[in-house]
């Protein structure tokens, strides 16, 4: 008996591979001698496929010929890139957002503006640098990485140096007395200007406003199809788990180092602030990717277009992920105008695998998804994902309801799975460590759980929702009418306002 | 059965045997934290079985904690910078002693009998057709620079480093180009490294205003850059060109003042270079053009 308990648990992971019944996944090819590791990636208008790799290289990749023509070089660290309507693409190195422009015609760039470089450089290597993301008024938004203590700063910086904090500039900044100063630095610091910020910069470059500080490693930056801009952040101090959130200018979004360039900032070092007022400060994540089950890297987010999923995801956010070998879905609910999400894993159990960084999107309807390390877990290279066109069973909508939730799916939903599902709830800690784990962890009891006439849709009376909690809403045992899974059986809602 | 069922996703590439021996010790120790989850959660970003990525491997860790499970909850809370080209580990103390132990027992388990992959030494893209192609613009930490450098290759023998974030030339050398690859292999916490031997270095900007600048981009004209900036009131373009042999090499600047005026230059005293210009007039390494004669210009620096 205890074999055959066994057998059945083993079934489960042979139907989660069920991705591929719906969609291919195909490795392209490779430039040659090109490390390819992928910081940005957007569509020209003619289709190719605008790459920009570890190195530098900015590559154009024509589905047509599987092949790779260079369009410029030496850029340092691209982590994101928008091609411009009029063919000049923009790209964000590490020093600066820059405009490549091809002005002779011979299909390379022999221009390279200076859009906006005015933030400051310690020259310690986590100050990574992403974006840019624009608005309906054209407007471009950058967000700056902090420093790491990993590393000190380098002697010669750009900008002003903050002299806010424990570690003056020389321990700051000497090599050989790291190991005993890095303690002093903070886990992070944002010892030069606008480190931790994001900014606006109008079209032109000429003018700036800080936008929102509290960042640290901001690995992701677009705007949803509703015009809110969503950036996600990665796990670590001051992060419980990953992040995301809908930026609004002026918020403080948790991690305090940035603090420091705040324009009537009172001069205390941020890192010695008490977290309970450190928390009263920040705006609340719309979304947390639980860390080691969903994501604990996420990347870019970008809106999914026509003809690449099924009607009913068009128009979602989707977002990339490095370290889990998945990529994951935003779903979008509103509470009293409080706009907050329930993440999903997709293509998990595929072969997409890990280290996915940056998406774009072809106009085949095909979706790439440009990998990257930076020598931690991850990938290179570029995968390739088309649909079938068909549907297949997945969740559509969360919307959280007064004492529980509403669920829609794809396809209909066999009323006997129905009481399979479980929900959990936890919250996490605040505070300067790396990391929290889970908090408060709660088996929430499912009083009832219906099913709809459209057979659909289904409700969970939970009795209740928890503010300021995650709700991960496990839907593995669900099954349609005609016996399939979900692909994507778990829901991370993160409850910031509960409908009353 | 949730924890067996994610227990057993990780373990899909082991053979189906290992999975149900696996599975069976598992449903038994359920109440125990997750070795396999902790690990996930906390240290696989930056851990992989045979291989050193951010951390060392798996199969490292056995070799220095096999049966040290005391030793390995110590650095764990506690660690230290004890590898020169990595990076620090945060203190895993939030995992908690309990969890550290499953954390050791997991990665005890996984890495026995298995062999460090064999690390590739050098860089695999050191033959890069990009990358070798001369002239050459690359922009990476440079050494004895600010953190905007641009390394510019002017052919096979002569190199100079140009700082987009001072608007101005800090050094040139003959011989190779840079290594990159301490720099690429990570995420970028070491700097390029000069391949060859430094011959100029210009320890200030020779330009008056030069502490209110403004870096504009650059164009690339048959591979090389022409460097576009503001110093003060002043808009420049600096190009270059590399003397024939090696010997030295030219900068090509055109100005557009807003008001128009002489320009005065002060180059650093140097003995290992003779300075020449097509115009203006030299008194020691202080070159003096008149409004007109600055509206183009060439510097030539000749190695001795």
């Amino acid at each position: 008996m205890k074999i055959c308990f066994l057998l059945s648990i083993l079934a489960f992971p042979l139907t989660a591979s069920a991705w591929t019944e719906d969609f291919t996944f195909e490795k392209i090819p490779n430039p040659q001698g090109i490390d390819s590791q992928v910081g940005g990636m957007d569509t020209l208008k003619d289709g190719r496929i605008a790459v920009a790799f570890h190195r530098g290289e900015v590559m154009f990749y024509d589905p047509s010929s599987k092949s790779w023509s260079l369009f410029a070089s030496g850029l340092q660290e691209p982590l994101g890139m928008l091609v411009d309507d009029d063919g000049s693409i923009l790209v964000m190195q590490r020093a600066e957002l820059t405009r490549l422009r091809d002005t002779d015609g011979d299909g390379t760039a022999d221009e390279y503006e200076t859009v906006f470089d005015d933030f400051g450089m310690t020259g310690n290597y986590h100050e990574f640098a992403y974006g840019p993301a624009r608005d309906k008024e054209g407007n471009l938004y950058i967000a700056l990485g902090i420093a790491s203590n990993g590393a000190p700063m380098a002697e010669e910086i750009r900008g002003e140096f903050s002299e806010i904090g424990k570690a003056n500039r020389e321990e700051m900044t000497n090599r050989a007395t790291w190991g005993k100063n890095k303690g002093k630095a903070g886990r992070m610091y944002a010892r030069a200007p606008w480190r931790g910020w994001v900014l606006k910069i109008s079209p032109d470059g000429s003018k700036m406003e800080p936008f929102a500080s509290g960042f640290r490693s901001p690995n992701g930056i677009g705007f949803d199809a509703a015009g809110r801009l969503l950036i996600t952040d990665n796990q670590g101090d001051w992060r419980p788990t990953s992040p995301l959130y809908d930026v609004k200018k002026g918020g403080f979004y948790g991690h305090p180092a940035s603090l420091v360039w705040a324009e009537d900032w009172d001069g205390r070092d941020p890192l010695s602030i008490d977290a309970k007022e450190l928390d009263e400060m920040q705006e609340p994540p719309v979304g947390y990717f639980p860390q080691g089950e969903l994501a604990n890297s996420p990347t870019w987010p970008v809106i999914v277009p026509a003809g690449v999923l099924p009607e009913a995801m068009v128009g979602q956010t989707l977002i990339g992920e490095m370290n889990q070998p998945n990529l994951v879905r935003v779903l979008d609910d509103e509470v009293d105008g409080v706009y907050q999400t329930a993440l999903v894993p997709m293509f998990d159990g595929s072969p997409l695998d890990k280290g996915n960084n940056r998406i774009a999107f072809g106009k085949d309807g095909s979706m790439y998804i440009g990998k990257t390390h930076l020598s931690w877990a991850g990938d290179t290279g570029i995968v390739r994902i088309k649909w079938n066109g068909k549907s297949f069973p997945a969740i559509e909508k969360i919307k959280a309801v007064p004492g529980g939730f509403a669920l829609r799916f794809t396809e209909k939903i066999d009323p006997e799975t129905l009481s399979t599902i479980k929900v959990e709830s936890n919250t996490y800690k605040y505070h300067k460590n790396y990391g929290s784990p889970k908090v408060d962890v709660q088996q929430m009891e499912v009083r009832d759980a219906k099913l709809l006439e459209d057979g659909r849709t289904a409700t969970l009376d939970l009795g209740g929702l928890k503010e300021g909690y995650l709700h991960a809403i496990d839907m593995t045992g669900l099954r349609t009418t005609d016996g399939k899974p979900l692909l994507g059986k778990k829901a991370w809602y993160q409850m910031v306002k509960a409908p009353k | 059965m949730g924890v067996a069922f994610d227990t057993l996703r990780q373990y899909l590439h082991m053979k189906s045997a290992t999975i149900f021996l696996f599975a069976a010790t598992t449903l038994t120790i359920t109440a125990k934290p997750d070795g396999v989850q902790l690990f996930t959660t906390n240290c696989s970003a930056c851990h992989l079985l045979d291989q050193m990525v951010v951390g060392p491997s798996l199969v490292e860790m056995r070799e220095l904690y096999n049966g040290k499970p005391d030793d390995f909850v110590k650095w764990s809370i506690e660690p230290q910078k004890k590898r020169p080209d990595a990076i620090e580990m945060p203190s895993m103390v939030h995992v908690g002693d309990e969890g550290l132990r499953a954390i050791y027992e997991h990665v005890m388990k996984v890495s026995k009998g298995v062999q460090e992959k064999q690390q590739q030494s050098g860089d695999p893209f050191a033959d890069s057709p990009v990358q070798a192609k001369r002239p050459q613009v690359q922009r990476i930490f440079m050494p004895d620079a600010g953190p905007a450098a641009i390394a510019v290759a002017l052919d096979d023998g002569l190199s100079l480093c140009w700082d987009a974030g001072e608007c101005r030339l800090r050094y040139s050398w003959n011989g190779g180009f840079i290594d990159g690859f301490p720099y690429w292999k990570g995420n970028g916490s070491s700097l390029a490294k000069i391949l060859g031997e430094i011959r100029y270095v210009e320890k200030e900007s020779p330009f008056p205003d030069s502490e209110q600048h403004k870096f504009y981009g650059y164009r690339i004209e048959e591979g090389l850059p022409i460097f576009k900036y503001r110093l003060g009131e002043r808009m420049f373009t600096e190009s270059f060109s590399p003397m024939l042999g090696g010997g030295g090499f030219s900068r090509h600047f055109t100005t557009s003042p807003l008001s128009p005026g002489p320009l005065e230059l002060d180059f650093p005293s140097d003995q290992s270079v003779e300075y020449g210009s097509d115009k203006g007039t030299w008194t020691g390494s202080k070159l003096k053009l008149t409004s007109a004669e600055a509206a183009v210009f060439t510097i030539n620096i000749l190695f001795k």
